[in-house]
């Protein structure tokens, strides 16, 4: 539902609905849990997402120091094979569907409504739906553990070895159905985002004017809205082949197994994309306040990030060098792979070139920007070894990709995150992060990453293959890069790590208990989020912006001298602000909050648990799914008291379903 | 236009190029004198991947050394470009900057320029691709079978190398150096990839499919691999050794390998063995020539036990230094270390010596036969077997007796 504003009426009051009636009206709750539970306030929503993915961070952190436990030493017994496998299959699936996806889903829900100028995202009950699927899929993903094992396949789930005889237990099934859930909270966010980007922009801001964050996640969710469907079709697949007898992937049909891997890849590819920029764009927000100077080549950052979006679907056989696919196609793959480094190269000379000939103010934030720029480089360049397809045919499935995806992962992906947690966090919760402890995050956070992913190049390059539960002293070799000496600093490193993420929780929990409130503009920030307050009223802006450049805030604080190009500040944030408070629109109608998102999603993991367990329950799941979408489709468009239509003048019901301050 | 008279056209047409830039990459290679010299601190790593023994692992090295070089300079001038600009941008109380919004010309220079150095490295990647599928002038071929958790080498009838009749073997893939040796990879269950690092890249065993893999050996000598593409419980434990022998040695191995089975001599501790052999493994291992006490051939059903239908062929076993999908060794630890570290002038001699009484690594082969499944995880117990039809995927518990298992081994290492 958009967001619809009214002409103003002769007299303005303000009514917060309190009571509702029956089933099919909404919810008005502007406190408590209900104000969580039913609430389809984007930046509510972003909140949830990111405490969602911070606690599957967690424990796929959990997962990941347990894995590094157990290879610290020859013969490792922290886990036996079974649980090992189980434990690097969920250790990725949490890490790419749990954490970076939901935790960039949370910037976008946050913070591309507020860059835009937006009072919400285009389907705000759609949003709610998103974010309640992503935790129910998490959840149903993660049961697995407690009914007979999780997923054991790892988490590409090769085929036949996903089979129902090479991995008995229902760890794929909850795996495959899990994600199925998590797929649909990722396609319905992907289409929200897609749409109010598109129509609900701040009058002149054109899409060349747009902050580059939300380009990177505009690029993003298109990634998405194609790449999803192709992962479902895989993973219904899948589902077919283990409950229902279908043999899609069974070699003795006839099947192909390369199949899976086609499907998987076509996907997995583009995903590795849709990690990744999210964090280029907080970066590329965080290098421009921080080196007080426009990104530089904002074009070309813009095309290079949708050309990657182009050719990144065009590379996903790389991951498949060894698998046979004859010399012609790993030739052309090989190309597509070293075409796609020249526009990610591109990202990394124009983040240089922004702090060149700037004012580096080397905050937290700043710092881990900057960190991503160092390590996702050398995640980038050993990117580019495995595009030469004869050389990936020896550091395939080695610790060398593991050194490889870590870097471009943690390096690039994590690193922007916690770029933008300290960059932002004022702007969510009003009080500014602890930079001292923030430091100490940043550093131990880099020591630990390249002292943990750092050996895993050692290692990979003396052939130790990935997913070994246990490796043996008989392969270990002996001299300087000896495997035993590199897989215990690896394990340390690991642990190193683990204290940086530590401090940011915290970081966290001092901030919280500091009563000290933030500055209106702490950072001397360029984009629109930064024109409300801290944190944003539940209608974000007092007045839309009316935008005429990039970094529109920016230009209304500073003023540039024609003849010297000296900037000069003409106007202070809190000016700003005062003024939109004295201009403020009379009239802002905002969604009410609803029911049916969570029951609806709540109907989803029902049904998927009825398709492994027992049929009946899937029906039980579909009737509240069908009873939700009901509700949903005839639940009143506003709360109650907001008799919209009807309102007269003077009736004073002009103000409602919000909280005004 | 087919397939192949493309493969023709796309690799003249690379060959053009590479004259123009072989000479600017030589001089690449000379300077990666310098990674050499780290390669050279990896000293006894069996499965170094920088260090090539054979012709086609050397076109990857040559290759990939440059790259390496190349990306470690690219790294080191991004990583010095931006601390050079931390420092020297960092706030001295310096005025908000001019507000530029980029160069093009800079951009569109520094777009070209990493384009430029993948393109050269494209050229010779091509070049390397198509030398590495080569399969035309193959001398020799095996058949290589895939399976959880052990690999099975079969060498067809090939006359021009004494093999007049097809030989089975598992764990040790025996080859001739100098020789063009062509594995045709498959699987009978899910995927594996093989990889031995010293002679080659690694290629999967896909399950429905045959697919090509060359190696070659320069000189004798025994090169480890492991199965890296993942295949359930026990990938970390399906290894392998590639073994190159002289010509004249892989001429010895192959007649022993075709020598007719001589049965223990009657009232030993190996004869009862055998006995026990024939009421408890041959269900699924083979041992050829074999026969039960009424003058019938034993011959293995391992598809009426085991889900991939195979179980590794023990003819001939003490041949082999390894057992178990090469888990574990067949020759005790300082046996073992003569064998592997002995030059390469004498080590095909040691290896054809097998393993004898002495040198047999009792305390492993005793822990396997007592409780396979305890020792190398494996979906092996019966309770859980209803989705496969009650097959097995590796060896179960047999509950010997020590006494069965002192006959076994009596028996296995008459098996030379």
């Amino acid at each position: 539902m958009a967001i619809i504003e009214r002409p103003a009426p002769t007299v303005p009051a303000i009514v917060t609905p309190t009571s509702t009636y029956g089933l099919l009206k909404r919810p008005v709750s502007t406190t408590g849990w209900r104000s969580w539970v039913f609430t389809v306030d984007h930046k509510k929503l972003g909140i949830m997402y990111g405490v969602t993915a911070m606690f599957f961070f967690i424990v796929g952190g959990i997962e990941a120091l347990l894995i590094r436990l157990q290879l610290a030493a020859p013969n490792g017994k922290v886990l036996n094979a079974d649980l090992y496998n189980q434990m690097f299959t969920m250790h990725a699936t949490t890490m790419v569907f749990l954490f970076v996806m939901p935790m960039a889903a949370a910037f976008a829900n946050y913070f591309v409504p507020l860059q835009i100028g937006a009072r919400d995202v285009a389907f705000p009950r759609l949003n709610a739906f998103g974010f309640w699927a992503l935790l129910f899929g998490g959840i149903f993903l993660n049961l697995a553990w407690f009914l007979g094992g999780a997923a054991d396949g790892g988490w590409f789930m090769y085929a036949p070895n996903s089979g129902p005889v090479f991995s008995p237990t229902h760890g794929v099934d909850f795996w495959a159905l899990g994600l199925q859930i998590a797929g649909i909270a990722s396609l319905t966010g992907a289409i929200n985002l897609i749409i109010t980007v598109l129509n609900m922009r701040a009058p002149g801001m054109s899409l060349m004017k747009m902050p580059i964050f939300t380009w990177m996640i505009t690029v993003v969710q298109f990634l998405l809205l194609f790449a999803v469907p192709v992962i479902t079709v895989a993973l219904f697949l899948l589902s077919f082949q283990r409950n229902f007898g279908a043999r899609f992937f069974d070699v003795a049909a006839g099947a192909d197994p390369l199949l899976w891997q086609h499907l998987f890849w076509i996907f997995g590819h583009p995903e590795v994309y849709i990690l990744i920029l999210p964090s280029f764009g907080i970066v590329s927000e965080v290098l421009p306040v921080f080196s007080r100077k426009p990104l530089f080549g904002y074009p070309f950052v813009v095309f290079s990030g949708a050309a990657i979006g182009f050719v990144g679907w065009g590379v996903w056989a790389h991951h498949m060098f060894a698998s046979g696919l004859g010399p012609v196609s790993v030739a052309v793959f090989s190309l597509t792979t070293m075409a796609i480094a020249v526009p990610t190269g591109v990202k990394i000379i124009n983040w240089t070139l922004t702090m060149w000939g700037g004012k580096l103010w080397f905050t937290t934030s700043m710092k881990f920007a900057i960190g991503l720029i160092v390590l996702f480089t050398v995640g980038g360049l050993s990117g580019v070894t495995h595009a030469v397809a004869p050389s990936d045919t020896q550091q395939t499935d080695t610790y060398y990709i593991v050194a490889h995806f870590h870097y471009v992962l943690f390096g690039g992906a994590v690193l922007g995150i916690f770029s933008g947690f300290y960059y932002w966090w004022p702007k969510v919760f009003g009080k500014m992060l602890n930079e001292k402890i923030g430091s100490w995050n940043f550093w131990l956070m880099v020591i630990g990453l390249n002292l943990t992913f750092g050996p895993m190049h050692i290692l990979g390059l003396q052939g130790q293959p990935r997913r070994m539960y246990q490796w043996t002293e008989a392969r270990a070799g002996e001299g300087f890069f000896n495997l035993a000496f590199w897989n215990l600093v690896a394990s340390i490193g690991s642990f190193v790590l683990s204290i940086g993420i530590l401090m940011f929780l915290i970081n966290v929990l001092v901030t919280y208990r500091n009563p000290a409130k933030a500055p209106l503009d702490p950072w001397n920030a360029r984009s629109l989020e930064w024109m409300t307050t801290n944190p944003p009223k539940e209608h974000n802006f007092d007045v839309i912006p009316t935008v005429h450049h990039l970094d529109d805030f920016f230009h209304q604080k500073y003023e540039e001298d024609a003849t010297t190009h000296t900037m000069t500040q003409v106007r202070t944030a809190e000016e700003i602000m005062a003024e939109q408070e004295r201009n403020a629109d009379k009239h802002i109608h905002m969604p009410s909050p609803s029911y049916w998102p969570i029951v609806l999603a709540f109907g989803l993991p029902v049904i998927t648990f009825g398709l492994i367990y027992s049929h009946l329950i899937s029906v039980v799941g579909g009737v509240i799914v069908l009873f939700a979408a009901y509700g949903w489709a005839l639940e009143s468009s506003t709360a109650p008291d907001s008799d919209f239509e009807s309102n007269t003048p003077g009736s004073g019901l002009d103000k409602v379903g919000a909280n005004h301050d | 236009m087919s397939r192949s008279r493309f493969d023709n056209l796309l690799s003249t047409s690379i060959a053009s190029v590479r004259v123009v830039l072989r000479k600017a990459f030589r001089s690449l290679v000379v300077f990666c004198g310098a990674s050499a010299v780290f390669a050279g601190c990896a000293k006894n790593a069996p499965q170094d991947t920088w260090q090539p023994k054979g012709p086609n692992s050397k076109i990857i090295d040559d290759l990939q050394q440059p790259v390496f070089a190349v990306a470690g300079i690219i790294g080191l001038i991004v990583a010095v470009t931006v601390i050079y600009t931390l420092i020297k941008y960092r706030d001295r109380g310096q005025p908000i900057p001019e507000q530029t919004h980029g160069k093009p010309a800079l951009e569109i220079t520094l777009t070209i320029i990493p384009a430029l150095i993948l393109a050269v490295v494209a050229v010779f990647t091509f070049g390397a691709i198509f030398k590495l599928a080569k399969t035309d002038d193959t001398e020799m071929i095996i058949n290589v079978t895939g399976q959880q958790w052990w690999w099975e080498y079969d060498y067809p009838v090939q006359n021009e190398f004494g093999i007049t009749q097809p030989i089975i073997t598992s764990g040790q893939l025996v080859m001739p150096v100098g020789t063009k040796v062509l594995l045709r990879e498959t699987s009978r269950d899910v995927i594996h990839s093989y990889w031995i690092p010293a002679l080659n890249g690694k290629r999967d065993a896909v399950p429905g499919r045959v697919q090509t893999l060359r190696l070659e050996a320069d000189e004798p000598g025994i090169f480890a691999g492991q199965c890296t593409e993942f295949c359930g419980l026990s990938h970390a434990n399906m290894r392998m050794e590639a073994v190159a022998l002289s010509k004249e040695d892989f001429a010895k191995w192959v007649a022993n390998q075709q020598a007719p089975y001589v049965s223990p001599a009657k009232d030993t501790l190996a004869k009862q063995g055998e006995e026990v052999f024939l009421n408890q493994c041959v269900r699924c291992h083979q041992v050829n020539g074999l026969v039960r006490a009424d003058g019938t051939p034993a011959i293995a059903a391992p598809d009426e036990n085991v889900w991939s239908g195979a179980a590794p062929n023990l003819s001939h076993l003490m041949s082999r230094n390894t057992f178990a999908g090469a888990m574990f060794d067949l020759l005790s630890k300082q046996c073992r270390d003569e064998v592997w570290n002995a030059p390469s002038d004498v080590v095909g001699a040691k290896y054809l010596a097998g393993v004898t009484e002495e040198c047999l690594n009792q305390k492993d082969l005793r822990a396997w036969l007592r409780n396979a499944p305890e020792v190398k995880p494996m979906y092996a117990n019966p309770a859980n077997l209803a989705v496969s039809n009650g097959k097995y995927r590796g060896m179960p518990y047999l509950a010997l007796s020590e006494d069965d298992i002192n006959k076994l081994v009596a028996y296995l290492v008459t098996l030379k």
